[in-house]
């Protein structure tokens, strides 16, 4: 069973020094066993300037067994999916322990963008492009961030707004906008699909 | 245990007899060979031994480092119970460098007992509450957590298979928490838990221990073998099934491990009919069967109807001479296909050189274990007969000679296919060389095979109906042949391990080593349930943790210590039936020395 009075102290810790870390959480729904991680990409690196979105669901064991993570926001990183956002990370693996917390883990991710293990990677086609082609890898990444982690910077409304205008329902645009966790473009695929 | 009886039930009855005063000789040498035996290395690990079986190496780790059992527990596993190779990183890296790698924090402050955390009241990191500080525990390690979230982290480990290491749970400590807090905290909440934690680390010895394995029956017997110089044997589990201790497979000597396995995938596949198919048939050009050319002229008419040319395989019209067919030219000569089909042509009567010696000595192995009944039948109405013949021990151990070394035959023929052809070894010899070890070889495989059919043909001699005269001059001929078979396997083996795999560049083939008193039987651990008992208390941590370290002995014997007497009594005259048995196993094996004597 999860531990749910210490997700919500989780939560509080993490709304309280938001400030400093500038990592939110935040629960999808009532349950808290579904929530969605923010993270500021880190400064001096390709990410900088984007706010990723990184979806959370506890398991059962929770503490116990870590969290499963992964990027809802599109990213080019080697150890990052670039088609699923699946994270390759020791700590939300086999080296995860009980005494790490959600914010701590997010902020081993956002670490993680800032320092790329292309050796292990998860997208090999990245990892092989940051190897030898470091500056397209660096455009690519940059372009990404641009392109996928900035477009969610504007105003819910506004986007909302724009879906209405091509002519979908509100409430539906609302859903799922919130489903791909306010991705436009993502939201837009979705609801052509 | 049940699984003793059978032919093994025999033996016990032919052991007896010899026990009768008729021949003080052999029964002396039966003595003396039975208490060689019980230096046997090769030991039977019983789920009631499996504890008993670790105590040895546990104690030495203890007592060489003062470490408490859990400590020299953690180690050993880390190090795969490997002894020797412990003490070797002791000496190279030092006592520091051994702890930390396997996760040992020898803290001489913290008394074991002592496990609180000091202050009144505890902030625990995990569900971060304040608990009191006798809900929370101090590992070794020095980090403290409460009781609740250690049980909690325990049971998710337990549940992920992971008992034998179980990490601290602060982040980045390495430290292997102490199996007693383990037992201890999960048996409150969940006591079918600590007992798969129990199990789990007692298996230990068997799942991480490369000198001790599961026996491979199935359905599995529950023992595991242990062995003591030489990975490269072949055991026999006291359920009865033999079995090489390297591979786990049948046992395959004077076969390597991998030799067996290509030879068993060979057989095993259609591939050899496939190229007895490419060698002799074509397929039709219309329907495609294979079609098989049996006789006549090139034009060839398939089932179908459809006429074509054998030499092409081209389709063709009816209208032909002996010579050539109407309207068809394929003159043209093509060597590479040509080749290939002689190559094909002659690796199949290779493999079919081989399989049907292999096969035939197999069958015939199976035939002569019928014999062994007739024989024992035989036996029995000779003994019954008014005569001064009683001893028919020299039927038994000539039979057992012709088992063990039909058996060496029969796999002989395998080792020389992959020997003496150029799938594993054709970088190793030149043509000449190959050709010289091969007739070597050979000429002994030819002389062992004629003395073994010989010795196979006297025993089948109806000496019930014999005369006492015509017994002895029997009795005789099968001495002679066991103790020529004998000799001729011993000089086989040492072919091979001298001038056949002992002379090997590339990659070494191990090859079990012959025998002459068989495989050999793994013995009992020589324990009895009463000694244990106590033991298993001493050494499992005391106070309230004992509870759960009786359970799964307990759990192993249904009866439960309360009949632990009666128990005893069973196991007692097990062992000693076992030794019996074993006494009279080695009996009906006596070596040429001891036959030449008589």
């Amino acid at each position: 069973m999860i531990d749910f009075a210490r997700v919500q102290k989780e939560l509080q810790e993490c709304t309280r020094d938001i400030e400093a870390s500038g990592i939110k959480v935040s629960p999808k729904s009532d349950s808290l066993a579904r929530l969605t991680g923010t993270i500021p990409g880190p400064i001096g690196t390709p990410y900088e300037g984007g706010s990723f979105q990184i979806d959370i669901s506890l398991p059962d064991g929770y503490p116990f067994e870590p969290p499963k993570m992964k990027f809802v926001t599109k990213v080019w990183h080697p150890n990052i999916s670039s088609q699923s956002g699946a994270i390759c990370l020791d700590i939300l693996k086999d080296q995860w322990s009980p005494a790490l917390t959600l914010k701590t883990a997010l902020l081993s991710v956002q670490a993680l963008l800032s320092s790329p293990e292309p050796d292990d990677p998860q997208d090999a086609v990245v990892a092989q492009q940051y190897l030898k082609e470091y500056q397209t890898f660096v455009g690519t990444a940059r372009y990404w961030t641009e392109t996928f982690a900035k477009a969610s910077s504007l105003g819910v409304e506004e986007k909302v707004q724009k879906l209405v205008e091509m002519g979908f329902p509100e409430a539906l645009v609302r859903s799922t906008l919130d489903a791909v966790g306010g991705d436009e473009n993502l939201a837009l695929e979705r609801l052509c699909s | 245990m049940e699984d003793y009886g059978g032919s093994d039930d025999e033996y016990c009855y032919y052991d007896d007899d010899q026990e009768e005063p008729m021949d003080g000789i052999e029964n002396e040498d039966s003595d003396v060979l039975g208490s060689a035996r019980k230096d046997s290395t090769t030991k039977v690990i019983t789920k009631e031994s499996l504890f008993d079986a670790q105590r040895e190496d546990l104690r030495r780790v203890m007592e060489l480092l003062s470490l408490r059992e859990h400590h020299a527990r953690t180690l050993l596993i880390y190090y795969r119970w490997d002894v020797e190779k412990l003490l070797s990183v002791l000496v190279e890296k030092g006592k520091a460098y051994l702890y930390s790698n396997a996760g040992v924090m020898v803290d001489d402050n913290l008394s074991s007992n002592i496990r609180r955390c000091s202050s009144s009241s505890v902030s625990c990191e995990i569900c971060m509450e304040d608990v009191p500080a006798d809900n929370a525990t101090r590992m070794d390690c020095g980090h403290c957590f409460c009781n609740d979230c250690w049980t909690g982290h325990f049971i998710v480990k337990i549940n992920e298979g992971q008992s034998r290491r179980i990490r601290c749970m602060a982040h980045k400590c390495h430290a292997i928490c102490d199996e007693a807090v383990v037992r201890n905290l999960v048996s409150k909440r969940h006591p079918d838990l600590a007992e798969k934690f129990e199990r789990f680390l007692l298996e230990s010895y068997i799942e991480d221990n490369k000198m001790v394995k599961w026996c491979p029956s199935a359905p599995h017997c529950g023992n595991a073998i242990r062995v003591e110089e030489d990975e490269v044997c072949e055991v026999q589990c006291s359920c009865g099934l033999q079995f090489c201790f390297s591979c786990l497979s049948s046992t395959h000597s004077p076969c390597s491990c991998l030799m067996w396995e290509l030879w068993i995938k060979k057989c095993r596949d259609e591939s050899e009919t496939v190229n007895w198919i490419t060698v002799h048939t074509k397929p039709c050009p219309k329907c495609h069967k294979p079609v098989e050319k049996n006789g006549g002229c090139n034009l060839v008419a398939c089932v179908c109807g459809q006429a074509f040319c054998w030499l092409c395989g081209g389709a063709t019209g009816r209208d032909h001479t002996w010579s050539s067919i109407a309207g068809h030219s394929c003159g043209r000569y093509k060597e590479d296909a040509e080749k290939k089909t002689e190559r094909a042509k002659r690796d199949l009567y290779r493999y079919m050189h081989y399989h049907n010696r292999y096969k035939a000595h197999t069958d015939s192995f199976k035939l002569e274990n019928n014999l062994e009944e007739t024989i024992k039948g035989r036996v029995t109405i000779s003994e019954q007969r008014e005569s001064a013949l009683r001893d028919f021990s020299w039927v038994i151990n000539g039979l057992n000679r012709l088992f063990r070394s039909r058996r060496v035959l029969s796999y002989s023929y395998p080792f020389a296919f992959y020997m003496f052809g150029d799938e594993l070894f054709d970088e190793e010899m030149t043509k000449e060389e190959r050709e010289i070890k091969q007739n070597l070889f050979e000429d002994q495989q030819q002389q062992l095979e004629a003395n073994v059919e010989k010795l196979s043909k006297v025993l089948e001699e109806p000496f019930d109906q014999y005369s006492d005269d015509k017994i002895m001059e029997m009795r005789m001929q099968v001495i002679n042949l066991s103790v020529v078979t004998d000799n001729l396997c011993n000089k086989m083996y040492e072919c091979i391990e001298n001038d056949l795999l002992g002379s090997l560049q590339r990659g070494t083939h191990n090859i079990a080593p012959y025998k002459s008193k068989g495989i050999e039987k793994a013995s009992e651990l020589s324990t009895c349930w009463s000694n244990k008992a106590s033991d298993a208390s001493n050494y499992l941590p005391s106070d309230d943790i004992s509870s759960g370290g009786t359970t799964i002995l307990k759990r192993d014997r249904p009866s439960g210590s309360g009949s632990s007497s009666n128990d005893n009594i069973n196991e007692c005259s097990l062992s000693k039936r076992t030794r019996k048995e074993v006494s009279g196993f080695f009996d009906l094996n006596m070596p040429a020395e001891v036959i030449d004597r008589n």
